[in-house]
C-alpha cells in the first residue's frame, strides 16, 4: 500500500478534547486541504502528525506511510524516524520559521545532514544546497544571505527548500501563504503543487480560506470545532456543498463571492452604486494635496479624497500604499505635512486639537487591542457617551444598535469574541454621534463569517443613521461588498477613483487591473488572460 | 487557537489555587510581620548589654539561642531586628514605585524633552551599581537609617521609571489609547484612567521584587558597617558583630543569616507568583 | 550606532568624574582635617595641605588639575596606608580579578548548561531544582551565604581554608575557592535565569518547531536555539557586572581577603577619600567598557542589527 493514511482517534488538551476522531488518506502526489476557522483544530491535527503538539496536548491514533505504521503516541526517538523522512512541516510565517542569526544555506544543509545521518563535506553541501535552491527557483547566492535580507516570498521559498530537503513522503503546509501578499501567495501555492508532482509527494494543505484551495488540491476536508463536517473532492465540495457550515463559509468568503459576481449569478454589494448621490450633496470631508513624510520616506504624495454625507467611500491599496496614513491624517492621529483637510467646508489644522469627537470616530483593525482590557464594556461605552453629552443609560440602546446582548455591558473585553469586540468598538465610535466613521481595515482581522456580519452591520448603520463611512481595506472583495465609491491608492498617490462598479469591473488603470486580477486569481487558482 | 485559549482566564479572582510553596512563604512573612509589630512588646530591652552573661551557647537557661559577646540575648535581638529588616525595604519599594509611576508616566506619555531628561537621568543611575553607590555615599556622607532609605529610593527608582515608561509607551501605541484620543479625553484621564491600570501589574510585581532586593541591600550595608549605627538590633549588623564568635555560639550567626536568606527568598517567590498571576489574568494581554 | 554609544559613555564618565571630584568637597567635616588624616593639625601642616591640594584655587581649576592628575595616573595619596593610591590599588587588583574571574567561570560553567536543561525539560526535576536554587542565589545576600559556607567548611568539612588570601599562585587559588563559590551563587543564579528565559523563548520559536519537524537532531536544534538565545544572554551581562561589583566587596569582607573590595570598605569607613575616589572611577570605567563590549558582542551576534548599523 503506498501513500499516506491517517487515523486519529482524538486529540486532547488541558481543557479537554480538542479534536474528534478523524481519518483520511492521501495518494502519492495528491493533495488534501484541511479547511477550518481558527479554533477548529486543524493546526493541532497537523502538529500531531509530526509529534510536535504543545505541552499538555496529546493525540491517539496512527499514521501509515507507504504501509509503515507510526503510532501518534510515541517517544521522541521514534518520532525522529518519522520527522523529515516521512513527514515534514512547513509553517505559516517565513519571518519566524527560519533562524534569524543563521544564513539560509546552513539551514537547508542541516536537513540534508539529518537525512544523510552523517556530516557531509562542505563541497557536497554547497552543491546540494544550490540544487535545492534551484528547485524552488532561487539563485545559489541566496545560500549566503540571512533571512532578513530576503523578501517574504523568497523566505518562504527557502523554508520550503529546507522542509523538503529530506525528501519527505508527506508535506504538511500550515497556512503557507497567509503571511504573504497576494502576488506571492499564488506563486508559492503553484510552486508547492509543482514540487509535489515532480516528487510524487503527498501534501496536506491547511488553510482557513476555502477560496484559496480551489483548483489547487484534489480533496477537501472541512473542520469545525474539532469535527469533520464535510469531505469530498474539491470541485464537488465547492460547487455542491452539503453541510450548512460549508455553504456559510462559501457564501461569506468575499473572494468566492467576487468570483460568483463575475459569473453574474449572485449577490450585489451593499453599496448604492448610483454614484449620483455623491455628486448631489456638498462633501462632508474634502482632502486635497495631502502630503505625509515619515523621515525620508514620503508615504502620502499629494492625495485628494472627498466623501459625501451618507456615502461609503472605499479606499483600497496594498500594505504600505499609504491608505491607513490617509485615514489617520483625516482623523487627526497623524499630522499631515502639506495639503488641506476640510470638514463640512471648514479646513482643519493638522492634529487632534482642531477636531471634535462629534465630527469623526475611528474603528481600528485589531479588536483585541482597541478596547481597554481593564475596563468593562459598560464603562467603555459610558465614557464615550459622556463625551457626546449623552446619558449613561443609553448604553443599552447602543448595544442593541450594534447587535450585542444587553448583558455584554458587565463583561470585560477578554470575555468577548473578536467579532463582538469589534461591535463594541463600533458602538464606542458611534456614541458621540459622529458624522463620519473611519474604518481602518476594520474587518481584516476577523473570520470570514464574522467579516460578513460586520459588513452588514456597517451597511445597516449607514442607512439608519445617515452616517458617512471612510472604509480602508486591502481586500477588493470586501470593498466591493460595501462601498459606493472606490479610490485606489498606490505608493502614496491616487491611481484611480470612481464608483465601485466603474473601478472594479472596468478598471481604467494598469495598476487597478493588476489588483483586480490578483484578487481574482487568488480565488480561482489560475491567472486570467489579459 | 492560542488566542482562544488565552482569552479563557479572566479577572484576578478566578485564578488557580495557591501553590503550597506560596502558602509557606506567606505564613513565614506573616510571622516576621508579627515580630515587627509585637517584637518591642515581647522583648522591650533586646539591645541591653550584660557582660556577665556573654557568649552563652544556644540552649542555655533563659537564652534559648544563647547570647553574643556583649551578653545580648540572640532570640530577643533577632526578633527586634525584624523591624529594621522589613520596614526600610518596604519603604524603599513603595517610595521608588511612586517615583517610578510619576516620572515613568510623564516620560512615556509626554515624550519630548521631558522624556529625554528623565531617560538620561535613569541611564545615569542605572549605570551605578546600587550597593557600591550606597556604600560610598552612606559611608562618606554618613547619615542613618532613613538617609539610607532615601538613598535607596533614589537608586532603585530607575528600574521602576523604566518599567513604567516602557509599559506606558507600549500601551500608548495601542489602538485603545488612540480611541481615547479620538474621544478628546484629557491627558490626565488617558494617563491615569486608561494607561496606568494596564501597567499596574508590572509595577506591583516590580515593587515586590524591590522589597527583596532592598532587604539584601540594607543588610549588606549594615554588614559592612554602613547604614545603621552600632548597637542597633539589625540582622546584618548582628552578623558583623558575631562573626568572631561563630565558634562559641554558632546560632548568633546562623539564625540571622538564615532569616535574611529565607525572608528574601519568600518575598521574591511571592512577588514572582503575583506577577505571573496578574499577567495571566489579563491586564496585559 | 557604536560611535553614539562611545560618546554617551564618555559623557557619563565625565559627569561621574565631576561627582567623584565633588565627593571630597561635599563630604561632611573639615576638608583639611580629612586630608590631614592622623597627622597633627599644626598651622604648617595645614598650610602644606592647602598648598599640596591647591585648595585656594577656584573649584573648576582644582577639578581640571585633579582630572589631569587622574588621566596621567596620579590618583593621590592614601592617608590610611601612607602610600600612593595607584600602588594600593595595584597591589590588590590581582586578587580581586582572580576572585571575579574564578566566580564568573564557575557561574557560566554551572549556569548555562543548567539553564539550557531547565528550559529543555521545563517543569521537570532539573528545572524545579534549578529554579529553587536560582531563587536562593538571587535573593540570598552574598555575605549570608558566605558566612554559612564558612561555618560548614570550617566546622564540619575543614577542606578549604576559611580566611586570608594565601601565598603563591596555587595557594591563593586554593584560598579563593570558597569566596568564589559564594560569589558564583548569585552570579550563577542570574546566568541561569537569563539562559532559561532566553532558551524557553527560543525553543518555543517557529524556527525550532520547523527544525524539529524536518528531522534535524535535537542536539543541533538546541545549539541553534542557544545561538539565538546568546543575544539576550549577552545583553543581560550588565546585570552580572552590577552584581559582581557589590558582591566582591561583600565576599572579600566575609572571607577577609585583601582585595579591592576590602580596600574600598576600609577606605570608606576611614574616610580615606582619595582611595574611594579612585576606586569609584575605576569601577565606572570598567562598567562603561564592559557595556561597550556587550554592544559590540551584540553587533557580532545579531546579523539584523549588523545590517542596520552598517546602513546608518
Amino acid at each position: 500500500m503506498t501513500g499516506i493514511e491517517v487515523a486519529i482517534d482524538g486529540i486532547a488538551g488541558p481543557a479537554g478534547p480538542m479534536v474528534e476522531a478523524l481519518a483520511f488518506a492521501i495518494e502519492p502526489g495528491a493533495s488534501l486541504a484541511l479547511i477550518g476557522e481558527s479554533g477548529s483544530g486543524k493546526t493541532l491535527t497537523a502538529k500531531s502528525l509530526v509529534g510536535l503538539l504543545p505541552p499538555g496536548f496529546g493525540a491517539r491514533g496512527v499514521l501509515r506511510v507507504d504501509g509503515r505504521e507510526h503510532p501518534l503516541v510515541s517517544t521522541d526517538a521514534s518520532w525522529r524516524r518519522v520527522r523529515g523522512r516521512e513527514v515534514s512541516l512547513l509553517l505559516q510565517d517565513p519571518f519566524t520559521s527560519l533562524s534569524p542569526v543563521h544564513r539560509c544555506g546552513p539551514q537547508i544543509a542541516w536537513t540534508l545532514e539529518a537525512k544523510a545521518g552523517r556530516r557531509l563535506s562542505k563541497r557536497e553541501l554547497d552543491e546540494a544546497v544550490a540544487t535545492r535552491l534551484a528547485e524552488v527557483n532561487l539563485p545559489a547566492r541566496v545560500a549566503r544571505a540571512y533571512p532578513h535580507e530576503l523578501s517574504g516570498g523568497m523566505r518562504q521559498r527557502v523554508a520550503i527548500a529546507a522542509a523538503i530537503a529530506s525528501d519527505p513522503r508527506l508535506l504538511i503546509a500550515d497556512e503557507p501563504t497567509t503571511a504573504l501578499d497576494a502576488s506571492n501567495q499564488a506563486e508559492i501555492l503553484d510552486l508547492l503543487r509543482e514540487l509535489q508532482h515532480e516528487r510524487g509527494m503527498a501534501m496536506l494543505l491547511i488553510s482557513h480560506d476555502l477560496g484559496l484551495v480551489r483548483g489547487r488540491t484534489d480533496e477537501v476536508l472541512v473542520m469545525r470545532h474539532g469535527e469533520v463536517v464535510e469531505r469530498g473532492s474539491t470541485a464537488t465540495v465547492l460547487s455542491a456543498p452539503e453541510h450548512a457550515y460549508t455553504r456559510a463559509l462559501i457564501a461569506a468568503d468575499p473572494a468566492l463571492a467576487l468570483e460568483a459576481d463575475h459569473t453574474g449569478d449572485t449577490a450585489r454589494g451593499l453599496g448604492h452604486d448610483d454614484g449620483a448621490d455623491a455628486g448631489g450633496r456638498a462633501p462632508l470631508v474634502a482632502a486635497s494635496g495631502v502630503v505625509k513624510r515619515f523621515g525620508l520616506r514620503t508615504v502620502l504624495d499629494g492625495v485628494d479624497l472627498s466623501i459625501a454625507p451618507g456615502q461609503i467611500a472605499g479606499v483600497v491599496g496594498e500594505s504600505g500604499s499609504g491608505k491607513s496614513t490617509l485615514a489617520r491624517c483625516i482623523a487627526g492621529l497623524e499630522r499631515e505635512d502639506d495639503g488641506t483637510i476640510a470638514f463640512d467646508g471648514r479646513p482643519l489644522a493638522p492634529g487632534r486639537r482642531s477636531r471634535t469627537p462629534e465630527q469623526m470616530q475611528i474603528v481600528f483593525q485589531d479588536p483585541y487591542s482597541s478596547l481597554n482590557p481593564m475596563m468593562s464594556i459598560g464603562a467603555i461605552l459610558r465614557e464615550a457617551l459622556a463625551v457626546g453629552g449623552r446619558r449613561p443609560d443609553e448604553v443599552r440602546a447602543l448595544l442593541e444598535l450594534v447587535g450585542l446582548p444587553v448583558d455584554a455591558a458587565v463583561k470585560r473585553p477578554a470575555q468577548l469574541s473578536g467579532g463582538q469586540r469589534q461591535r463594541v468598538a463600533i458602538a464606542r465610535a458611534l456614541a458621540p454621534r459622529p458624522r463620519l466613521l473611519i474604518c481602518d481595515e476594520s474587518v481584516s482581522a476577523l473570520d470570514v463569517q464574522v467579516q460578513a456580519q460586520i459588513l452588514d452591520l456597517l451597511g445597516r448603520l449607514r442607512d439608519e443613521l445617515d452616517i458617512a463611512i471612510l472604509f480602508i481595506s486591502h481586500d477588493l472583495a470586501v470593498v466591493r461588498r460595501i462601498a459606493d465609491t472606490v479610490t485606489v491608492v498606490w505608493q502614496g498617490r491616487v491611481v484611480e477613483h470612481g464608483t465601485c462598479a466603474q473601478v472594479l469591473d472596468d478598471p481604467a488603470e494598469d495598476y487597478t487591473r493588476l489588483l483586480v486580477a490578483a484578487a481574482h486569481r487568488d480565488s480561482t487558482g489560475r491567472t486570467p488572460v489579459g | 487557537m492560542t488566542a482562544s485559549l488565552g482569552a479563557v482566564g479572566v479577572g484576578f479572582r478566578s485564578g488557580r489555587r495557591m501553590p503550597a510553596s506560596i502558602v509557606v512563604c506567606l505564613v513565614l512573612l506573616a510571622v516576621v510581620l508579627l515580630a515587627v509589630l509585637f517584637g518591642p512588646l515581647l522583648f522591650p530591652d533586646a539591645t541591653k548589654q550584660d557582660i556577665l552573661s556573654s557568649l552563652m551557647p544556644a540552649g542555655s537557661p533563659g537564652h534559648p539561642l544563647g547570647t553574643d559577646e556583649l551578653g545580648r540575648d540572640i532570640l530577643a535581638l533577632t526578633v527586634a531586628g525584624a523591624a529594621s529588616a522589613l520596614v526600610g525595604p518596604v519603604c524603599v519599594a513603595v517610595g521608588s514605585m511612586l517615583l517610578g509611576i510619576l516620572l515613568g508616566t510623564l516620560a512615556g506619555y509626554e515624550r519630548g524633552p521631558l522624556d529625554f531628561a528623565i531617560s538620561r537621568w535613569t541611564d545615569l543611575l542605572l549605570a551605578l551599581p546600587v550597593l557600591l553607590a550606597a556604600i560610598v555615599v552612606s559611608g562618606v556622607f554618613g547619615g542613618g537609617y532613613w538617609t539610607t532609605v532615601a538613598l535607596l529610593v533614589l537608586l532603585f527608582s530607575p528600574s521602576d521609571i523604566r518599567i513604567v515608561r516602557a509599559g506606558v509607551l507600549e500601551q500608548s501605541a495601542r489602538p485603545y489609547i488612540e480611541a481615547a484620543q479620538m474621544l478628546s479625553l484629557s491627558r490626565w484621564r488617558v494617563m491615569f484612567r486608561h494607561i496606568l491600570p494596564n501597567v499596574s501589574s508590572l509595577v506591583i510585581t516590580n515593587a515586590m521584587l524591590n522589597v527583596a532586593f532592598a532587604l539584601v541591600a540594607f543588610s549588606s550595608l549594615s554588614f559592612l558597617g554602613v547604614g545603621v549605627p552600632p548597637g542597633t538590633a539589625d540582622w546584618g549588623r548582628q552578623l558583623t558583630d558575631s562573626r568572631a564568635i561563630m565558634f562559641d555560639n554558632p546560632a548568633a550567626v546562623i539564625v540571622p543569616a538564615l532569616l535574611i536568606i529565607v525572608v528574601a527568598c519568600a518575598v521574591n517567590l511571592v512577588g514572582d507568583w503575583l506577577g505571573q498571576r496578574m499577567t495571566r489574568s489579563g491586564g496585559l494581554a | 550606532m557604536l560611535a553614539v554609544r562611545v560618546l554617551g559613555t564618555a559623557a557619563i564618565l565625565f559627569i561621574l568624574s565631576i561627582v567623584v571630584f565633588s565627593m571630597l568637597h561635599l563630604a561632611p567635616g573639615d576638608l583639611v582635617k580629612t586630608l590631614l588624616g592622623t597627622r597633627p593639625a599644626s598651622p604648617e601642616a595645614v598650610a602644606a595641605i592647602r598648598e599640596q591640594y591647591h585648595l585656594d584655587d577656584p573649584l573648576p581649576v582644582q577639578y581640571l588639575r585633579w582630572l589631569g592628575g587622574v588621566l596621567s595616573g596620579d590618583l593621590g595619596q592614601s592617608i590610611r596606608l601612607q602610600t600612593s593610591v595607584a600602588d594600593a590599588i595595584g597591589s590588590r587588583l590581582g586578587l580581586t580579578l582572580a576572585l571575579c574571574g574564578l566566580a564568573f567561570a564557575m557561574a557560566l560553567v554551572v549556569g548555562i548548561p543548567l539553564g539550557v536543561q531547565s528550559a529543555v525539560r521545563a517543569g521537570g526535576v532539573i528545572d524545579r531544582t534549578g529554579t529553587a536554587l536560582g531563587v536562593i542565589g538571587l535573593s540570598a545576600p552574598t555575605f549570608a551565604v558566605g558566612l554559612l559556607l564558612l561555618y560548614v567548611f570550617a566546622y564540619y568539612l575543614p577542606i578549604f581554608p576559611v580566611y586570608g588570601g594565601g601565598r603563591g599562585p596555587l595557594d591563593t587559588l586554593y584560598h579563593l575557592v570558597l569566596p568564589a563559590v559564594t560569589l558564583a551563587a548569585g552570579l550563577g543564579a542570574i546566568v541561569l535565569k537569563l539562559t532559561r528565559t532566553a532558551m524557553l523563548r527560543e525553543l518555543d520559536a517557529d524556527y525550532v518547531t520547523s527544525a524539529r519537524a524536518r528531522g534535524i537532531p535535537e542536539s543541533r536544534t538546541r545549539r541553534l536555539a542557544l545561538r539565538n538565545a546568546a543575544i539576550p544572554i549577552v545583553t543581560g551581562a550588565s546585570l552580572l557586572l552590577t552584581f559582581l561589583v557589590g558582591g566582591t566587596v561583600l565576599a572579600e569582607t566575609t572571607y577577609a581577603l585583601p582585595g579591592l573590595g576590602t580596600l574600598l570598605q576600609d577606605s570608606v569607613l576611614f574616610k580615606d577619600l582619595a582611595v574611594v575616589q579612585a576606586l569609584t572611577l575605576l569601577v565606572a570605567l570598567v562598567i562603561a567598557v564592559i557595556a561597550l563590549l556587550a554592544d559590540v558582542a551584540y553587533l557580532v551576534l545579531d546579523p539584523r542589527v549588523r545590517a542596520q548599523g552598517g546602513a546608518a
